[in-house]
């Protein structure tokens, strides 16, 4: 039998006494619900729980806070702007593509940073000002990690070029001023420097840069050795750093803020024109020289490091653990992805790296009451989970307003989700009935395309009028069209509807012809057949001969099929005698008119035509 | 003592039962807990709570050790018993509603062995059908399978009911997880009997489907033993086990997240256990 590696990941809950407790819990859409329980089904428990609450946990609450919601709606834009570039760009006008992306994820993120930093200072409370300076920390740090991915795994800098941004990336991200590299401009050789250094626009070759920067190096190897500045320890402790001495740059511990500081300089002075593929070999002793053994690497440290070494997934692993959300993870995979630099690794779930990791980030996105529409497009663009996943998301969002309703099902309707659209509109429907609103339920019933429901609401309405005498939502009946067809109860709602209508316009052959033919057809519900004959009475007492005698054949027909078919009554009360009694004579007038019709009609027919 | 808390289908309502026999509804919108209602009808305590799909209002259904099912619903703002099922011998233990496509039915698992369907008919009235014997001493768990429209891709035309094949899976103190189905005949059977457990099983999780032929069973028991189940034929025949973790205790309740990659485990050994399930990926 197969097993499945790893250890679960174990999470503690604040308050609950997990070794004497027992814990039930259940999902929620977004959450998770966990409360202290016993579950032997005892029916007397001996057990009292010690905690009355109910914890609601959630993972992404990144997604409540104010100013990262910038950070969100901002990525989303440049997120499908990177999804549009056209596949067939290759070679150097894709990379510029591609690195223009991800500065633009950098400059949202250091505006983010930014804000928080101006909320930290205003804070009025201390606590409160210290999480939001911890906020800006991890933004800080993000940034740096993906300028550095930029530099190595998207830049893609060469020797000689390489070593240029990271002193670019080092600068930006130590506070302090770089003291030590001012005193060595300052110092003995500068021309030698500025020349070197003229890099941009420059001819030169690496070859014949490594070149001068050999003969600059021995030259001050040689003041060294021929201790020409002995007199002064402070030259010479330059020279040597100059040199890229270790000893003597660890000496400046202070100036440098942390071991990437230190690795960079080091490299400016004993290896410029380092290549890509070597840099890990200095970076992980540089971590381990500054941090001499005393304090051991933190995760910022380890990401650092496994970029150095190239390694992309291990990067992505360790971000993943440390940060708190999935959008550092999710936008940097996607990118990374778009430069081709993921292999297909096989994981199990959403089938590779990047759309697993888009995948959590949009489902965390979903437990917003806003941010949810960003998460749409996410999922759109994760080709073999993301549509199903978004069919489970979609149905759980709270419907509280028709204008949200109607978002949701236009995004349904796009994407050919039918069956979503199907059953949110029957919620709505169910919703309208209840807060009777009939009219309201009518429409989003037609628009499930649900005929049991249409029926239903058809009734309502039928009874409605028999109640009230008139009909609510006109204008919705009035102008159904084809949709009339989808039940039998509401085609017969609509042409009785269009049956007054005629009789309004004084239409009444037409609207004869029309009443009879909803009891012949069947369409009429037996139950309201006594109704329409009622609404033949006018048609029958008008002046003129509007039913003809077939017509009133059939009519006494329908009458007597009606009458045949009624339960015989037993007793009864004084209410029920009562209506008896209407019955009875709403019957006979009936039939007299009916008999009167008839007597009318065929003399009419009888009679020769214009005589 | 809370026995169960369930969220609603949007998250914005959590109903929660106790063993001093209440069932009490919360608005926990926007971060706040407003007691809505507390209904009282059971007479002994209350084991779990399952809310309907919204598309029929909003119903909640709820079992005891009473040997009563009752079944809530809120008409005019205000919650009332609607139905009360006491078909049984002796404590339900779980209650499950099943995919909003086959209309209203929940399943019940109780003591007796016996499982129990409630169908709604329309007017107030419910349909029961009983799986007598379903597991001898007991069953302890009931889920259900999602509904999947067998075969056609072909949009029904307005007003029929597809023919879905209605499935659940239970598991019993007879340490098995029993697959039922349908049959034309409204009759359910037996179809499948899943053993691997070695103790009484205490909790069947089906999970969601995510598109993928493959049907995935959670099962955990007695036996501190998490096995998840897969069938990948649509036939639904060949089921497989894999042996997910091993706990030191009981395992009581296992629950899928909504798009079925989290499988949450609560175990004996009292700590709260979360675990990133990976799908079978079978698509190349």
């Amino acid at each position: 039998m197969e097993e499945f590696d790893g250890e679960p990941a174990v999470t503690v809950i604040p308050g609950v006494n997990s070794k004497k407790n027992q814990m039930c819990f259940d999902w929620g859409p977004g959450e998770m619900l966990v409360c202290e329980t016993s579950f032997s089904k005892k029916e007397k428990s001996e057990m009292v729980p010690s905690c009355p609450f109910i914890y609601i946990i959630r993972k992404d609450v990144d997604v409540y806070s104010q100013i990262l919601r910038k950070l969100f709606n901002e990525s989303h834009g440049i997120f499908l702007g990177l999804q549009r570039i056209d596949e067939e760009l290759t070679g150097k006008s894709r990379k510029s593509q591609l690195v223009r992306v991800s500065k633009n994820y950098r400059s949202v993120i250091r505006a983010c940073m930014e804000e928080m930093h101006q909320v930290a200072i205003a804070a009025k409370d201390p606590a409160s000002g210290r999480q939001f300076s911890s906020q800006v920390s991890i933004l800080s740090a993000m940034e740096l990690i993906w300028n550095l991915c930029e530099i190595l795994f998207i830049e893609v800098a060469p020797a000689g070029h390489l070593l240029l941004h990271l002193l670019d990336w080092v600068r930006l991200h130590v506070c302090e001023v770089d003291s030590l590299s001012a005193d060595v401009l300052g110092s003995e050789n500068p021309s030698n420097h500025d020349s070197f250094w003229n890099l941009p626009g420059n001819t030169q070759t690496l070859t014949e840069l490594e070149l001068k920067w050999q003969h600059w190096h021995e030259e001050c190897e040689q003041y060294l050795q021929d201790s020409t500045f002995a007199t002064n320890p402070h030259l010479e402790s330059l020279l040597k750093i100059m040199l890229g001495d270790e000893a003597a740059l660890l000496e400046q511990k202070e100036l440098l803020s942390n071991w990437y500081h230190f690795l960079v300089t080091r490299l400016l002075y004993s290896n410029p024109t380092v290549k890509p593929i070597d840099l890990h070999y200095y970076a992980q002793s540089s971590l381990d020289l500054f941090l001499g053994g005393e304090s051991s690497p933190e995760p910022l440290d380890n990401i650092l490091l496994a970029a150095f070494e190239f390694d992309i997934h291990q990067v992505i692993k360790e971000c993943s653990i440390a940060l708190s959300n999935w959008w550092f993870v999710a936008h940097l995979t996607d990118l990374l992805d778009h430069c081709k630099l993921l292999q297909s690794h096989n994981l199990y779930f959403g089938s590779n790296m990047r759309e697993f990791l888009l995948l959590e980030y949009a489902s965390g996105l979903f437990a917003h009451p806003s941010l949810w529409q960003l998460g749409v497009d996410y999922f759109d663009y994760c080709p073999k989970l993301g549509r199903v996943s978004l069919e489970l998301h979609i149905e759980r969002i709270p419907l509280n307003t028709e204008q949200k309703a109607l978002k949701v099902l236009r995004i349904c309707e796009q994407r050919q989700m039918t069956e979503q659209v199907r059953s949110i509109c029957k919620i709505l429907a169910m919703k309208a009935v209840r807060n009777n609103r009939l009219g309201s339920a009518l429409s989003w019933s037609i628009r499930a395309k649900d005929a049991a429901f249409a029926t239903l609401v058809s009734d309502r309405f039928l009874r409605d009028y028999c109640e009230r005498g008139c009909f609510s939502d006109l204008d919705l009946i009035d102008n159904l069209g084809p949709a009339m067809m989808l039940s039998d109860r509401l085609t017969f709602l609509g042409k009785y509807r269009e049956f007054h209508r005629m009789y309004g316009e004084k239409r009444f052959a037409d609207a004869a012809s029309l009443l009879l033919s909803l009891m012949t057809s069947r369409i009429a519900p037996r139950s309201f057949w006594m109704t329409l004959l009622t609404d033949a009475l006018p048609l029958l007492e008008q002046k003129q001969v509007i039913f003809s005698a077939e017509q009133t054949y059939e009519l006494m027909q329908c009458l007597e099929d009606l009458m045949s078919r009624r339960p015989v009554r037993g007793e009864s009360d004084i209410q029920q005698l009562q209506d008896e009694d209407i019955e009875t004579t709403k019957v006979e007038m009936l039939r007299l008119a009916l008999a009167r019709n008839l007597a009318r009609a065929i003399i009419r027919e009888g009679s020769l035509e214009g005589s | 003592m809370i026995h169960d808390a369930q969220m609603d289908y949007y998250g914005t309502r959590l109903a929660t039962c106790s063993s001093d026999r209440s069932v009490k509804i919360f608005d926990v919108r926007n971060g706040g807990q407003i007691l809505i209602a507390d209904l009282r009808g059971h007479e002994g305590p209350v084991w779990q709570v399952a809310w309907a799909h919204p598309m029929y209002g909003n119903i909640l259904a709820s079992c005891s050790y009473d040997r009563k099912v009752i079944i809530w619903r809120e008409e005019n703002g205000t919650w009332e018993k609607s139905h009360e099922h006491a078909g049984h011998d002796s404590s339900v233990n779980s209650v499950c509603w099943a995919p909003h496509d086959y209309g209203l039915i929940l399943a019940c698992g109780s003591s007796d062995g016996a499982i129990s369907l409630l169908t709604y008919t329309g007017e107030g009235q419910w349909e029961v059908k009983k799986i007598n014997n379903a597991h001898t001493i007991g069953c302890n768990a009931v889920s259900w399978a999602p509904a999947v429209v067998p075969g056609s891709l072909i949009d029904q035309p307005s007003g029929q009911k597809p023919n879905y094949i209605k499935r659940f899976a239970s598991g019993g103190c007879d340490n098995l997880i029993k697959l039922w189905k349908e049959e034309e005949d409204g009759q359910w059977k037996e179809e499948q009997k899943l053993e691997a457990h070695s103790d009484w099983v205490r909790d069947v999780a089906w999970a969601p489907s995510i598109g993928l032929p493959t049907s995935t069973i959670a099962s955990c028991s007695q036996d501190g033993r998490v096995f998840i189940w897969n069938c990948d034929d649509a036939s639904g025949n060949t089921w497989s086990p894999k042996l997910l973790h091993k706990f030191n205790d009981v395992v009581w309740h296992v629950s899928w997240s909504i798009t079925a990659n989290i499988l949450a485990v609560s175990g004996g050994d009292n700590k709260e256990e979360l675990q990133m399930q990976p799908q079978i990926d079978h698509l190349p």
